[in-house]
Parts: C-alpha cells; structure tokens; sequence
C-alpha cells in the first residue's frame, strides 16, 4: 500500500511538471489560408505568425490549409454556421459577399486610431465596401509572359513577342507534332479553356490589347468592340488547336514546365514554379514582359477580421493585421514572396539583387496599376462567380456552335445584365 | 412504478428503448430537411444559422418554375438516371451471373469485379479525368491509334462526349455495387428451386426469366432504388469531369444546387433546388420499393 502510495505521488509530481512546462495559451486566434506551405507566400505567412506570437507569447495563432478549390465553399459555411475564422483571408473577388452579408469588421476606426498611413497601398481602393473599409490588400500584382526560349528557337522565332500579332505567330509556329505521330506534342500558347475565374483573367488579356474591359463605369460591357475582338482572338487560339483544350491554369503551368506549351501568360507566381522544372528544362524557361499592353493586374487577396467576435479577440486581430502589414513585415513578403508588396515606398535593392525577375515583375505592377486595371470586373463583383459561369457559358457555345464573336458578346451582354439588374 | 413486464405496459417499454434512437434520426435527418424548407422560402443571397429570419415567400420556386437552368438539369438527371441505372443493371447482372458460377480464379474474379466500387470516388474521378483529358489523355491516343477517330475526341467541349464520359465513370463506379448486391440475391436461390425446373425440362433461358429473376425481383428493386439516388445525388465525379458543362450538358439537379448555393451565393434558389430534388426522390423511392415488394408476392 505504501508502494503504491509513493507511485501515485511520483505520478502526480511527473504529471505537473510537466504542464507547468507546456505553455499555457490565454487565447488562440483561428486563421484559415490557402496559403499554408506554400513556398514564397506560405513562408511569410509563417514569419508573421511567429512574430506576432513573440509579440504575444499567450497568444497562440493556429493556421489551417483548405485548397483554394474548396476556399470559397468553407468560408461561407463557417460564417454561414456562425463560427469565422478569427483571421479572415480571403480572395480579393470573393470578399465582397461576406462584406455585403455584414460579417466583416468596418476596419476605418481601427485604422484612424493606430494611425495606419495606407496612402498609395496598392489595391487599397477595392476594399472599400458601400462606404466601409471592409479589408486590408496583401497583393496587387500584374501579370507577365513565361516562355520556353529553346521551343521558339526550334520553332524558328529568335524575338520575343511584344505585340499580338507576333504572340500569334509565335504560337502558331511553336505548336507542333515533334514525333510525327499525328498528335500535337507542343502547344504554342497556354490559355485556360475550363472555366473559372482564371479563363476570364486569360481572356482578359486579349480584351484590354483590344481596348476593351468587361465593365465601363460599372455597367457590363461585353458587347462593346474590345470585347468582341477579345472574343474573337481566344476564338482563334482555341479552334486553331495552339492551346491544349479544356485546360485549367494549374494544368497549363505543369505542362509549361515540362517543356509542352511554350508560352503561358501568368502572375509573377509562376515563377516559383518554373524554380521546380526539371533542370533540363528549367534552364530555357524565361520571364519577359506581357506583349499584351497593358498587362492584366489586380488585386489578390485581403485580410480582415468577422465582426461577431468579442472585442478582446478583435484587438487581437488587428495586433496581427499590424505585424503583416508592418514596414519590416511588407519588405520580407517582397523578398519571401518575389514579387512587390502593396505597401509604397520600399527598397527593393536587395530583392533586385536576389531575384533577376523581381525588376519585372515591379515594372509590369506599374504598368498595371498606372493603366487603373483590375481584373474584378467593376460594379460585378457580388455576381462575379455567376458572371464567370455565364461567360464559360456562352463562349463554350460559341465554339461549340461556331458563332461569330458578335453573337456570342451580345448573348453574354443579355445574360449578365439579367442577373445584374 | 411502472411494470413494464405486464401486457399493459409493454409497448411503453419499447417506445422507451426506441426513443434516443428516433431523437437522433430528427436531430440528424429531419433538422437539417426543415432548415432546408425554411431557407427555400427565404428570399435570401446567404443564410446563417441563428441568425435574423427573412420573412417567407415563394420567390424562390417562382424562379425554380422559370429557370431554364432548373428543367434542363432535371432533364439532364433523368437521362442520367436511366442511362446509368440501366446500364449498371445490366453490366452488374451480367457480372454477378459469371461470378456465381464456380470456374478457376473465382475469387480473383470477384475481386476484379468489386475493385471500382472499393476505389475512392474523387481519386478514381481524378485519374479518369487525366485519360480523358482532350489534348494529352491515354483514351484519345489510344483510340487515334487504333484508327477509330481522326481527330481528338473533345470530352470538355462536346455536350454529347462530356454526359457519356459522365456517364461511363459512373457505371464503372457504380455497377460493381449492383453486382455485389445481386450476387447475394442469386446465392440466396434454394437450389431446389433450379433442380425442380430442370426435372420438368426448363431450358437455360426459361430457368433464368421462370426462377432467377422472379426470386432477383426485390434485390434488384432496392438495388434500383439505391442506383438512381446515388445518380441524383452524385456530385463528385460531375465537379471533378466536366462541373456540370459543357452548355450544362452535366449539369444534374445536386450541380444545380451546389451551384447557386455555393458558386452564386444564392441559398434561398439552391435550398429550393434541393428540397424539389429531395420531393423526386422520395416519389421514385416509394414507387420503386413498392413495386419490387409487390412483384415477390
């Protein structure tokens, strides 16, 4: 019996010391991201966790990964079901539903009151929700060409292309069948023809060279002559066969970087991973500038924080929206994430030095930004998923039934301004 | 005190056992139909649980009855059902009959038979959805090669292509389940049942339509039913082939509903979607199990 005693006291012992070793949160802040692990922005988000936590040492952040696929879906579920994340990231497109709903903080006092200077942060505008600052902008970026510098050669074109006319000879003469099989091996050019929000943004491309934009001062415009001929040049691409069809943008970048397509327009994320090509490969895969003036760009994915959490938790959030959007927080996501972040008037030198393309990629943000564009359609943004639909929609009908790209603007005109209202 | 022994009280005793599991089946099952009915008659982008309550209005089903979209994806689910149910039935039959003979490799036979069925959907979809694919899929090479088509088949962009290559994943998903379930019918024959037929001269084919089929009759009624719910509510392998294009050739009533609730932000029209789809099958279900159970007696 005094055995046992004894054993149940050293037990007891054992078992406090070590809780007193574990460290005991007061708080945790749930933060869901698509971003977890992914190389470049998922190592920022990291560093901003651990130093807010050095910050905070009785505060714990726990960050969970759900797939960009399914982001949307969990979100809405979450603050559907009454239980946000603390953290809220989301898509710069797909915010403006949970502002409208009333589930996002109005962040304008938070912001007054720390005295935040978000003078000339890139993006910042589209934040603003029917007169509230709903969010903060993590990224505004443009888009830029990647190119396989061996297939144009072997196909005969020694220049990049710097204008429409020669991004369409470049992919026509780099599409080829290199076996003699019969069978397309490579594709000149890599577009997306699958739906989604990343078809508009590749169709988008051939709109502005055109002149063109899906709205004009908030009112649809799918019928107006840059979009026809937007229209009319993915058309083109598609039913010429210089774009593997039905492809997504994941698909595209997978076959760039193993030497199938020799050309794909993209953000400036591309270049993380053209880095993971096989090294044959990876040695001819080039950036350059988007031949397409003025480049795609926009705004890409926001912080901010629900408005039903108690307003311990929401000082909280806000601490932790301070370190991510701090000066020396903004200077790591440019170096992380090799690509220019919103906030003005950083040095980039280092970044320059470290990186041969983030010049470009600065370069096309200017581009970008000085031209006003952003890839959300302007005045659509609550129906933008529904849009993108209708659009896939009417452009798989008219390469299905061969329409002209009159027909096919003017039924996605009818149908947008049906559901806009 | 309450005897529950005596004839008097017997049944309360019963009631009492069966009531924690009638009170989770309501929390479970029947909650989440009635928030469904409620958010159908809400003129609603999203709904929260718990939060404040728009006022009822049949706004919803008004658009149900005028969508294009809604009767064309009823259309589309009941080609669907009949094209898979159908031929599920029959590949799975077939399927089941060979495997209830007894020949050399059986057992390795059952398992190549079951094999589909015991793949996880969305990786099988997945894999599926790379043979297909237009410009670098295995199926299209092969029948290139083979010297069936000339030109690459268009799974993503044909309308016709897009439901059959639905379709065939499905069966291949779905007939092993079929079979499965009608092999365990065929074993539960009394063997007498085939000696009596083959003493009176019955042939192969009248033993088949005169003892198999009518004693299959039930199995293949709930396996029936079974199939065209799976059909109606399969989501997965339509998301990760064609999400319900091209032209909403794929588009069924569960596409629909995932569609407005979660791509659109309209819960009110996709709940409505869901409750209609939930009304056709509860009256295909009825129908079907009624039917089968009346044709055993």
């Amino acid at each position: 019996m005094r055995r046992l005693k004894k054993v149940a006291i050293a037990a007891a012992l054992a078992l406090s010391t070590s809780m007193a070793t574990l460290p005991a949160f007061a708080e945790t802040l749930t933060f869901v991201s698509w971003m977890k692990g992914e190389p470049g922005y998922g190592d920022w988000w990291n560093e901003v966790i651990q130093k807010f936590e050095s910050e905070h040492p009785d505060v714990k952040v726990e960050m969970t990964k759900v797939a960009r696929s399914e982001y949307a879906d969990t979100m809405f579920t979450m603050f559907a079901g009454g239980t946000p994340p603390d953290i809220v990231h989301l898509a710069a497109f797909e915010y403006q539903s949970f502002a409208n709903e009333g589930w996002l903080e109005d962040l304008g006092p938070y912001i007054k009151k720390s005295g935040m200077n978000l003078d000339g942060w890139a993006g910042q505008s589209t934040c603003e929700w029917k007169g509230t600052t709903n969010c903060i902008m993590l990224l505004y970026t443009a888009y830029i060409l990647a190119y396989n510098e061996k297939l144009l050669k072997d196909a005969g074109i020694e220049a990049v292309p710097t204008d429409w006319n020669s991004l369409l000879a470049a992919a026509k003469a780099a599409t080829r069948d290199t076996d003699g099989d019969g069978v397309t091996d490579v594709y000149g050019l890599g577009v997306d023809s699958s739906g989604g929000s990343n078809m508009m943004h590749d169709m988008l491309h051939f709109v502005l060279d055109a002149g063109g934009n899906w709205t004009e001062n908030g009112k649809p415009a799918f019928n107006s002559p840059g979009v026809i001929e937007g229209l009319r040049r993915f058309k083109e691409i598609y039913t010429e066969g210089l774009t593997p069809k039905d492809a997504a943008a994941g698909d595209m970048r997978q076959l760039l970087v193993e030497g199938r397509i020799a050309m794909r327009l993209d953000g400036p994320w591309i270049w993380n991973v053209m880095k993971k090509a096989d090294p044959a490969v990876r040695d001819n895969l080039k950036l350059a500038e988007s031949p397409l003036n003025p480049p795609v760009g926009g705004t890409s994915n926001v912080i901010g924080m629900p408005s039903d959490i108690s307003d311990e938790k929401k000082a909280l959030v806000w601490d932790f929206i301070q370190v991510a959007t701090s000066k020396d927080m903004q200077q790591r996501f440019a170096t992380l994430g090799s690509s220019p972040a919103p906030m003005p008037g950083l040095d980039y030198s280092a970044e320059i030095a470290a990186s041969p393309y983030f010049e470009l990629f600065a370069k096309a943000n200017d581009k970008a930004s000085a031209a006003g564009i952003d890839r959300l359609p302007k005045g659509l943004e609550l129906e933008f998923n529904e849009v993108t639909k209708l659009v896939f929609r009417e452009v798989q009908r008219m390469l299905i039934d061969n329409l002209s790209p009159e027909e096919a603007a003017a039924n996605i005109q009818t149908a947008v301004e049906r559901i806009a209202g | 005190m309450i005897d529950f022994s005596s004839p008097k009280h017997r049944s309360k005793f019963g009631y009492m056992l069966l009531a924690p599991a009638v009170i989770l089946m309501a929390l479970i099952i029947i909650y989440p139909i009635l928030l469904s009915v409620d958010i159908s008659l809400q003129d609603v982008r999203i709904a929260r649980v718990g939060g404040t309550q728009a006022p009822w209005t049949t706004k919803n089903y008004d658009w149900l009855i005028n969508s294009e979209e809604f009767w064309n994806s009823i259309w589309v689910t009941a080609r669907m059902v009949f094209f898979v149910g159908g031929t599920s039935l029959v590949i799975g039959l077939a399927t089941a009959l060979l495997v209830n003979q007894k020949f050399k490799g059986r057992a390795l036979a059952r398992l190549f038979v079951a094999l589909p069925w015991a793949v996880p959907e969305v990786v099988a979809t997945v894999i599926w959805a790379w043979m297909l694919d237009s410009s670098f899929g295995v199926i299209n090479w092969l029948l290139l090669k083979a010297g069936f088509i000339s030109e690459a088949i268009q799974f993503g962009s044909n309308a016709t292509a897009a439901f059959f290559a639905v379709c065939f994943v499905m069966i291949w998903k779905g007939y092993p389940l079929v079979s499965i379930m009608l092999l365990a019918g065929l074993q539960s024959i009394p063997a007498e049942q085939y000696q009596a037929a083959k003493v009176d001269g019955a042939s192969v084919w009248q033993r088949f339509f005169y003892v198999t089929l009518p004693n299959l009759a039930p199995v293949i009624g709930v396996t029936m039913v079974m199939t065209t719910l799976w059909v109606f509510r399969d989501f997965s392998i339509i998301y990760v082939l064609t999400q319900g294009g091209p032209i909403g050739a794929t588009t069924t009533l569960s596409m629909l509903t995932f569609e407005q609730a979660f791509s659109f932000f309209r819960m009110g029209q996709g709940a409505a979607v869901g409750v209609v789809t939930m009304i056709i099958c509860a009256i295909i279900s009825r129908a079907l199990v009624g039917r089968f159970a009346k044709s055993v007696h």
